[in-house]
């Protein structure tokens, strides 16, 4: 099958994953100027921002005349969990009539038809190819993770130019893998060079880390979140995000991933008692993770009009005062103003730092 | 010689400039409107300070730019300390009133407050989708009703009845006022709704559920319109603290930083010089398409030379165009780079970021396998079907 995907994160991982499952992969463009200004054109206005992210990439690939998409779905009250559908419509409108457009939703939601879907994309390779795909898939994702990982801590102590060319490269040279041994290969190279800038790193209480949560399309994809993470790590300040790519392929498609996230749901009840979409009540587990990890602050993104995320900002109050941790709420879709972004995200910040410096006085 | 430390705030309505000594004592202080040439303006002051202050006497020690405009400024001026407003705005207003416990600000284009303990701020909030309760919104509503922007606020205290005004959004508060001034209700009752429903979308939108805590201070250009501060007494019931220097607030702030900074780090000033009035400054960017991420790149140009290259990403183009003194710089950084290339080749240690149930695994390979077997059944017994 000739099909493409919507831009999320290293878009390698699910380009690897339909590779070796036999398909003609065409991949997305990245957003941009352009694919956001088309997805506005064509969405409702109302809609989250993500979603008029994604209209605006299935646009632009009706160029390259792709007729078959895979995207994500959602559960609960979350509105992602009809994106494919709407999507569907909307493109039927403009006149491209046979396209669709495939939902992976989650394996641990309904068996059966992600079991279908499944079916469906393997295409003729059998099911023992299917299971040693997601093996090297899974390996590729857990290795850019950690490599990303480390890239956010090193940005806060070098130029962050030095440190994202090696993650560029490191980028385009995972998408070369062809094996689990390339998988080890790669990851240990690049985490040994970057091991060379590790020297900066300052002792344990002149470091400063900031936790990034919210919504997963706008913290995973740095082209449409106006690269809050580089903005943080510019002033000196480590990042760790409560989602990475391999969290997501976690808990949708690997059937034999460990399940973490449980825990993290149960802290999140304490102030969202059940599951509202998306990953609000994630979201507050992580907070009050990050915070037992000792992190100093968090930098809550969600996109303007998102539910669960805007059910999730009205108890950062409380909990902020309960667990003494301060939270930014960034909210961001095509109006926002990089430098309305960049004075809170730095005034947040060196409120922060002074309050540390005033007890070192 | 004696020291000085230039505070510079660009904002979105004005444009303000100061100087403060050792003690923090203000000798300059300069606040004109953004016509929309910032660079343009900055240097006019400039001359306008060069003109007032014996410049034999004093030595420019520190520079610091605050404001939305501040990154172009930063790199014209060779600025040491380049901050947001929230910081500077605090700092002003702790120096000045050491026991303030809430801090309001309303400039021009946006809407802070800053909540304060024992001198060091522990949580601000901006005003967010839009500019409905800023000094833009009264400035617009002065034209309409035809009042001097600087009448405006003793007017309202001749108001003498209430009238309450549509306040979320500027466009439709101006419907409503027509239509109250049907009514009969006079310009300084108009005036008097304004300011209230100004407060009123205030407290809505920053201070929401937050417990306020005196003393209060109200600062940026707004505050010098009394009918506000009145509405925003009413509101609190509580005294609220005008400072004297409340228009320049920001630009007092940012000098105290950069005054600051350059005392900590120990170092001399980035200042380019007063020569910089005669300068002609050019700003040019374009997209790079190396790859996927398409930074907007852009060049800051001073008579001829590139002074400033920042958007990148990567860093090729801040690279290639750096002065020499900071590719002097970057030069050692690559040598101890290739030092260390060499030298390190630690081992890495393992982590083990998400864990694998191998019973699970176990159990979903078996079922495949059942998947497969039955597939291949179910093949072979369509195929007897067809021979």
């Amino acid at each position: 099958m000739r099909l493409s995907f919507p831009y999320m994160g290293p878009t390698i991982v699910y380009a690897k994953l339909l590779e070796l499952l036999g398909h003609e992969v065409v991949m997305p463009p990245k957003p941009n100027k352009e694919i956001i200004d088309l997805g506005v054109k064509y969405s409702p206005e109302f809609a989250c921002f993500p979603f008029k992210v994604l209209t605006g990439t299935y646009i632009k690939l009706m160029e390259k005349d792709v007729k078959n998409f895979v995207t994500s779905g959602g559960h609960g009250p979350c509105r992602a969990g009809y994106y494919g559908e709407v999507h569907q419509r909307i493109l039927e409108d403009l006149g491209y009539d046979d396209v669709e457009i495939i939902v992976i939703d989650s394996i641990h939601d309904d068996y059966k038809y992600f079991y279908d879907v499944a079916k469906k994309l393997k295409g003729d390779s059998s099911w023992l190819q299917v299971y040693k795909a997601i093996r090297i898939v899974y390996d590729l994702t857990k290795a850019i993770d950690e490599v990303e990982k480390q890239v956010e801590i090193l940005r806060a102590y070098h130029d962050n130019s030095v440190i994202n060319k090696i993650w560029m490269e490191a980028e385009k040279e995972f998408y070369k893998i062809k094996d689990r041994n390339d998988v080890e290969r790669v990851k240990n190279k690049y985490l040994e060079k970057l091991n060379q800038y590790s020297d900066k790193i300052p002792e344990e209480k002149d470091r400063y880390r900031i936790g990034i949560i919210g919504e997963i399309f706008v913290i995973l994809e740095h082209s449409i979140n106006y690269q809050v993470e580089e903005k943080v790590n510019h002033f000196g300040f480590e990042v760790e995000r409560s989602l990475y790519l391999s969290d997501w392929i976690n808990e949708n498609v690997i059937p034999f991933a460990g399940k973490e996230i449980e825990e993290i749901e149960e802290l999140g009840e304490e102030f969202i008692e059940i599951q509202i979409g998306g990953h609000a009540q994630e979201n507050i587990g992580h907070i009050l993770d990050f915070k037992k990890k000792g992190f100093d602050g968090i930098i809550h993104i969600k996109p303007f009009a998102c539910l669960p995320e805007l059910i999730s900002q009205s108890v950062m109050d409380d909990l902020s005062e309960k667990y003494d941790i301060p939270v930014l709420t960034v909210s961001v879709d095509e109006q926002t103003a990089d430098a309305n972004i960049l004075t809170r995200i730095e005034a947040f910040l060196d409120m922060i730092r002074e309050k540390d410096y005033e007890e070192v006085v | 010689m004696k020291n000085l430390y230039l505070g510079v705030d660009i904002g979105s309505v004005s444009i303000n400039i100061v100087a403060i000594d050792e003690e923090n004592e203000l000798v300059f202080k300069l606040y004109t409107r953004n016509s929309g040439n910032p660079i343009d303006l900055v240097k006019k002051g400039l001359s306008k300070f060069e003109r007032e202050i014996e410049l034999d006497e004093y030595k420019i020690s520190g520079v610091g730019v605050t404001g939305s405009g501040r990154q172009l400024i930063a790199y014209v001026l060779g600025a040491d300390t380049v901050k947001n407003e929230i910081t500077a705005h605090a700092r002003a207003s702790t120096y000045y009133h050491p026991d303030a416990g809430t801090i309001f600000e309303i400039g021009g284009q946006d809407s802070k407050l800053i909540i304060v303990e024992n001198g060091i701020a522990v949580d601000f909030a901006m005003n967010t989708v839009c500019a409905a309760g800023t000094g833009s919104f009264l400035d617009h509503q002065a034209e309409r009703l035809g009042i001097a922007i600087e009448d405006f606020g003793s007017l309202a205290h001749e108001a003498e009845r209430d009238v309450r005004i549509a306040g979320r959004c500027t466009v439709f508060a101006e419907s409503d006022m027509i239509s109250k001034q049907q009514y009969g209700f006079t310009k300084p009752e108009i005036i008097k709704g304004l300011s209230e429903a100004l407060v009123r979308n205030y407290m809505n939108n920053l201070v929401r559920n937050r417990v306020l805590e005196g003393e209060f201070i109200f600062q940026g250009g707004v505050a010098a319109n009394e009918g506000i501060k009145a509405a925003f007494e009413e509101e609190i019931d509580s005294e609220v603290i005008v400072p004297k220097h409340y228009d320049v607030m920001g630009a007092i702030g940012i000098a105290m930083l950069a005054k600051r900074d350059v005392k900590r780090k120990g170092v001399e000033s980035q200042f380019r010089g007063f020569n910089l009035t005669e300068e002609e400054f050019e700003t040019s960017s374009f997209e790079c398409s190396d790859c996927a991420n398409h930074c907007e790149v852009i060049r800051v140009i001073a008579d001829d030379k590139v002074i400033a290259v920042t958007g990148d990403r990567c860093g090729k183009h801040t690279a290639a165009s750096m002065t020499d003194k900071n590719r002097n710089l970057k030069k050692d950084e690559k040598d101890s780079t290739k030092e260390k290339e060499a030298e390190s080749k630690e081992e890495i240690e393992e982590v083990d970021l998400y864990k694998i149930d191998p019973e699970q695994e176990q159990k979903v390979m078996k079922e495949l396998e059942e998947l497969e077997e039955q597939e291949r059944e179910k093949e072979e017994a369509e195929d007897n079907v067809l021979l």
